[in-house]
């Protein structure tokens, strides 16, 4: 496999000067926050979400939204000069039809393209976008298989990942990410799917990250696992794999209890095994989809497993990535007591190493 | 079946066998009639097919597109790709650029390259590459490769690109694709875009995408399926190469005249044989199939040898063609010529069918010989003089309902029953060649006999006796005279039409074009250039003129602006005669007014203060024709607007061409300096009043050459027919030849006998051919150009033309009738009359 460098070429000559790290101390305030960073290179707005039908047919949902700054200050003469690559991705699992649709879009600013708008509270590309009214998150995602809408209100507060502000990703300043999550979204909409039309409702979980430069040239991806219980309480964790194959010391997690409390989860708190794995047959990457967690100062073990091995996004080269998101089953007990749960995971870097804005092509 | 093929062999194949010259001068005849007619075919495919090229699917094949005049407002696309459907839309940009120094041209192309992936999957530009306004992918036909700087002479301004890669696949023709910034940036169109290509889910019909799109843009923006333009193009062209196959029939109808005298020779000839065929039990329709396979073999083999003539011819066809598509309509390259299955079916059927149709009427004849009337000879060519009388008449009949014809309306935009009333006429004079061939003859034996002497008399007689065959002859060279005839008055009309338009409308001393400036695409001229002109001291005036490329009733059309002003003070503008010229252009700057041309007041039936429906500026808006003006510069004819006006909804100031007008004291080379340095800065070419006249009329001659090259071919083949039938008539004649060198002839005067009968049947050709295209003419000018173009033609005698070309097919008659005369010649005089 030849690997393009093409993004990073421009990001890497920027970055030092241009653009701004994630460092200790960051004061967030809501809602701006919720939106774009142009100060810092590279942003990302994640939603997940396990939703059933009435009948309960399950659907999982993946819709992200990506900005990475290309060059900085910002020109602007044109609406069409390039500030910002706009990536977004779509994908639904059909769990119980064993189908998994992705979509990927990635635009310019353009004349109202794509953008993440405090003033217009939306992030969006294209007819992909997510509306925030109050603090209920409208979502919709239009595609020529299906068109998703979905309300989401938080049951909880958002939750800042990390300490002080910032989730170190490596050992230097600057190697980290500022990063808050909504955990527990309670969801409610429409899909209209091969011509018929299902209401849904369930759990999303939204994770916004923005950063310059968070990993180190040996870390080659990382494994991300949302857990949301059914008693009311998540989890978070994030595996950092370095290129030798080992686990990064800056892997780490966070726990929110029932009453929003998040608990800061370090490298060493917990551990993660992977078992059976799955082979994917168009990009050749071997994923594990069975995993074991254990995460001992919260006496918690757990089981995870995929209901649908196929959730993997193949990327068509050149900016797009080939990654494995996908809906998860989670079960296992905390303290002795049976514990249950649905969640995402996450894993990059398997059909080649992951850079953001760098990225494999044949 | 058996039985047949056996008269077949006997009465037709060993007879042709026997004149092999003839034979092949007969299916090379058919051969040229067929090969034209495929060239034409094909170089038109070629011509017209490549408005639909791989730059078109650049970007994907778009299901919608979606423009407006001046424009599409660039915010449009932001709102479209926000619409909550499963469509996809992308920006596109269009212009002609130069490549410098060597001055071709290349069509550029702005697409979005970040969202399209127009580059192809392999390729993937990065943000600094797009961010880079001076990088572009170039198609395979342009130097230079990758990493090297290409040069660009875009509207009015050079740039410099960089070449960063190579398009995908098919791609091969001059294009350069840029990202739509760059694009916008170097045509000057910040905010603009050509038109948004739309793309639909198959779950739908197209209308009800359209509909929805529709719905969420303002008013004045038109969403048409994709390729309605190109459609507009192929319909606009399609009188054009409607008009080119239709005179590539005439080489057919020519062919036809000759097989019809090949047959009819064979006939007379094998008189006997058929009678005995008849007396030993072959049925009429025996014969008559014989003589239908003989045609059917000289079609088969012309079809044949013309298909390969026929791909020959196109490729020199194809060239001209597409210089006038390109000068006349819009710019594109020629595809390759194809020579597909049904062109294949199109050579070999023509040539059959046109063969058997002309065979049948001699056909027929030959299955009525009666089996006793075999030894009789003489009789037929008797009862052809006695139906002379009749077939005038007919002749008559044919050019009244000629007449009646040239009357009718055109059908679809095209002039049937023109063509219809030049087939009557044809037929007519068909009709009436014998009659004009036996006064003509009586006329010369009569008068010429004293100062030509006895050869000239007997050429005369012989002629007038075996009048038939001569009629068809004459026919054939007569038709062939005919058509070049009519092009040449209808050309020559057109031409003098324009020299005297061209007169009238030039009145500027310079005019100013970007050097990048194309058919069919407008570049424009910064409009500081026009203010620094007007300025300069000498300069009286600068007429800014720009015009649009718009669709109007399913049509292209263009939508032009001028400073009323100075077209009034300096301009001779000639309206359609009622219309007074000073009220119209009066009224014109005034408000919501224009004035159309003659060509586009023609095609959509428009007549003084009928109102025009244009979408500008984001509404529907009426404007009221004021009055229609004479116009040779464009098919497609214009809506043209005051400047001011224009400006109101299109508020663009560049212009796509400026006149500057001199004060008439100024010394004109000083201030064609000053202009000259002035517009040292901007890439446009600037002609002198002379210049641009004389490429006008370049642009005109070169429109016309291939109709020329289509007369010729005709002619040729008319003249190669003489040659044969000449031959023919000489060795049916050889007892005569024989008997009169037996009573004493010499030589000297067989061969001039031969001579004088080409010399009578040229001159009777000529004289009838130039009759029929002198009517013809009038049916081209008034009827099928009128039909087709829209334009006006003083009628105009083009003598030097036609003395030249009636010369030149004369001399070309008498020069085929040497070798024949050769053979009258070397007749052995004892064994012709021993044959008796």
């Amino acid at each position: 496999m030849k690997r393009l460098a093409l993004l990073a070429l421009a990001a890497l000559g920027l970055v030092a000067a241009d653009f701004r790290p994630a460092l200790p101390g960051y004061e967030y305030r809501f809602p701006r926050d919720h939106f774009s960073h142009p100060e810092f290179q590279t942003e990302w707005w994640y939603y997940t979400g396990n939703l059933r039908t009435p009948q309960g047919r399950r659907f999982g949902f993946e819709l992200t939204f990506f900005r990475h700054g290309v060059a900085r200050p910002p020109v602007r003469s044109s609406p069409w000069q390039v500030d910002d690559l706009y990536l977004a991705h779509l994908a639904l699992s059909d769990i119980d039809k064993k189908t998994f649709h992705h979509r990927e879009r990635i635009n310019r600013a353009g004349p109202g393209l794509a953008a993440a708008s405090a003033e217009l509270s939306r992030i969006w590309n294209g007819n992909w976008h997510v509306e925030w009214r109050g603090n209920v998150q409208s979502l919709q995602a239009v595609t020529d298989a299906f068109t998703l809408r979905l309300e989401m209100v938080p049951q909880k507060p958002p939750v800042i990942h990390g300490r002080d502000g910032v989730s170190r990703k490596g050992p230097e300043p600057g190697r980290a990410s500022h990063y808050v999550s909504f955990t527990r979204l309670a969801a409610s909409g429409a899909l209209e799917l091969d011509g018929a039309s299902y209401e849904l409702a369930g759990l999303a979980w939204m994770d916004h990250e923005f950063f310059t430069n968070q990993l180190s040239p040996e870390q080659a991806g990382w494994d991300w696992f949302s857990v949301q219980f059914e008693n009311g309480a998540e989890l978070m964790l994030a595996r950092m794999r370095r290129n030798d194959g080992s686990v990064d010391p800056f892997s780490h997690g966070t726990f929110v209890d029932r009453s929003g409390a998040a608990r800061h989860l370090e490298s060493k708190d917990f551990s993660l095994v992977p078992g059976a794995t799955w082979t994917s047959p168009s990009s050749g990457a071997v994923y594990p989809i069975e995993w074991r967690i254990g995460i001992a100062p919260l006496g918690l073990e757990l089981s995870a497993a995929t209901p649908l091995a196929n959730q993997e996004l193949t990327g068509r080269g050149g900016p797009s990535l080939t990654y494995w998101e996908g809906a998860m089953d989670y079960e296992g007990t905390l303290q002795g007591k049976p514990i249950r749960g649905e969640g995402y995971l996450e894993m990059v870097g398997y059909a080649a190493p992951f850079r953001f804005g760098e990225a494999s092509g044949p | 079946m058996k039985a047949r093929l056996r008269i077949f062999h006997r009465l037709i194949l060993r007879a042709l066998f026997r004149e092999p010259l003839r034979t092949a001068l007969t299916v090379f005849a058919v051969a040229l009639g067929v090969a034209v007619v495929l060239a034409i075919e094909l170089a038109g495919v070629a011509a017209a097919g490549s408005f639909r090229s791989s730059l078109e699917t650049l970007a994907g094949d778009a299901d919608l597109e979606i423009t407006a005049i001046g424009g599409v407002p660039e915010e449009l696309l932001g709102t479209l790709a926000r619409l909550p459907y499963p469509l996809e839309f992308s920006p596109r940009l269009e212009g002609v650029a130069r490549v410098e120094p060597e001055g071709a041209s290349v069509t550029a192309v702005g697409l979005d390259l970040i969202a399209q992936r127009a580059l192809g999957d392999a390729q993937h530009p990065s943000p600094e590459e797009i961010a880079d306004s001076r990088a572009v992918w170039i198609g395979a036909d342009i130097e230079p490769r990758k990493g090297g700087v290409l040069s660009l002479s875009v509207n009015d301004r050079r740039f410099e690109f960089i070449v960063r890669g190579s398009l995908p696949g098919a791609a091969r023709e001059r294009v350069v694709v840029m990202d739509i910034a760059s694009a916008q940036d170097a045509f000057a169109r910040a905010g603009r875009l050509d038109r948004i290509e739309a793309r639909h889910p198959p779950s739908r019909p197209l209308e009800h995408w359209r509909q929805l799109i529709l719905d969420a843009l303002p008013p004045g923006v038109a969403v048409e399926p994709a390729g309605a333009r190109t459609d507009e193009n192929r319909k606009m062209l399609a009188a054009f190469r409607w008009n080119l196959r239709v005179l590539s029939y005439i080489s057919l109808i020519v062919c036809g005249f000759l097989i019809y005298n090949t047959i009819s020779v064979s006939v007379v000839r094998r008189r006997p044989e058929i009678g005995i065929a008849r007396a030993l039990g072959a049925t009429r329709w025996d014969i008559l199939a014989a003589f239908l396979a003989e045609a059917a073999c000289f079609g088969a083999a012309g079809g044949l040898a013309g298909l390969a003539l026929g791909r020959l011819l196109a490729e020199g066809a194809v060239g001209m063609q597409a210089a006038t598509v390109d000068s006349l309509y819009v710019s594109s390259a020629p595809a390759a010529i194809e020579l597909s299955a049904g062109a294949v079916a199109l050579a070999l059927l023509t040539g059959v069918a046109v063969s058997l149709l002309s065979a049948l009427a001699p056909a027929f004849e030959a299955s009525r010989v009666a089996p006793v009337e075999a030894l009789t000879s003489g009789q037929r060519e008797f009862q052809a003089r006695v139906r002379v009388r009749r077939d005038l008449l007919a002749g008559l009949l044919l050019a009244v309902l000629a007449a009646a014809a040239s009357q009718a309306p055109p059908i679809g935009r095209k002039p049937v029953f023109g063509y219809v009333a030049a087939l009557l006429l044809i037929a007519a004079s068909a009709m009436a060649t014998p009659a004009v061939v036996t006064v003509l003859s009586r006329a010369w034996r009569k008068g010429i006999r004293l100062i030509l002497g006895v050869e000239a008399m007997l050429a005369a007689r012989g002629l007038a006796a075996s009048l038939r065959r001569t009629s068809v002859l004459v026919g054939a060279l007569s038709t062939a005279v005919a058509m070049m005839v009519a092009v040449g008055i209808m050309v020559g009309s057109f031409r003098q039409t324009v020299v005297l338009w061209l007169d009238q409308q030039l009145r500027a001393d310079l005019y100013l074009r970007p050097a990048a400036g194309g058919a069919g695409r407008q570049a424009v001229i910064h409009p500081g250039l026009a203010d620094a002109l007007e300025a300069l001291p000498g300069v009286a005036a600068v007429e800014r003129f720009r015009s649009y490329d718009i669709s109007y009733g399913g049509l292209p059309a263009l939508l032009a602006s001028g400073p009323t002003e100075i077209v009034r003070r300096f301009g001779k503008t000639r309206f359609l005669p009622g219309q007074d010229r000073h009220a119209i252009l009066d009224q014109l700057p005034l408000g919501d007014y224009v004035i159309v041309s003659e060509p586009f007041a023609n095609k959509h039936r428009v007549r003084p203060d009928d109102m025009i429906a244009l979408p500008l500026d984001g509404e529907p808006r009426e404007f009221k024709a004021l009055g229609v003006y004479y116009d040779y510069s464009n098919e497609r004819g214009y809506i043209v607007m005051d400047r001011g006006v224009m400006l109101k909804y299109l508020p663009d100031a560049a212009a796509t061409s400026l006149s500057v007008y001199f004060d008439s004291g100024a010394d004109p080379a000083v201030v064609r300096r000053a202009v000259e340095r002035t517009s040292a800065d901007y890439a446009v070419s600037i002609q002198s009043n002379r210049a641009l006249r004389a490429e006008a009329m370049r642009i005109f001659d070169r429109t016309f050459a291939i109709t020329y090259a289509l007369e010729a071919v005709a002619v040729f083949v008319a003249v190669m027919g003489i040659a044969g039938a000449l031959l023919a008539l000489i060795i049916d004649r050889r007892q005569e030849m024989g008997v009169l060198r037996f009573l004493g002839a010499a030589t000297g005067q067989i061969r001039r006998l031969v001579l004088f009968e080409a010399a009578l049947l040229g001159l009777a050709a000529n004289l009838i051919g130039l009759a029929q295209g002198a009517l013809l003419s009038l049916i081209l000018i008034f009827v099928i150009n009128k039909q087709s173009f829209g334009w006006t033609i003083q009628f105009h005698w083009p003598v030097a033309l036609l003395a030249g070309g009636l010369s030149l097919i004369y001399a070309a008659t008498l020069a085929a009738a040497l070798y024949p005369a050769r053979v009258a010649v070397r007749l052995n005089p004892i064994e012709a009359v021993r044959e008796q």
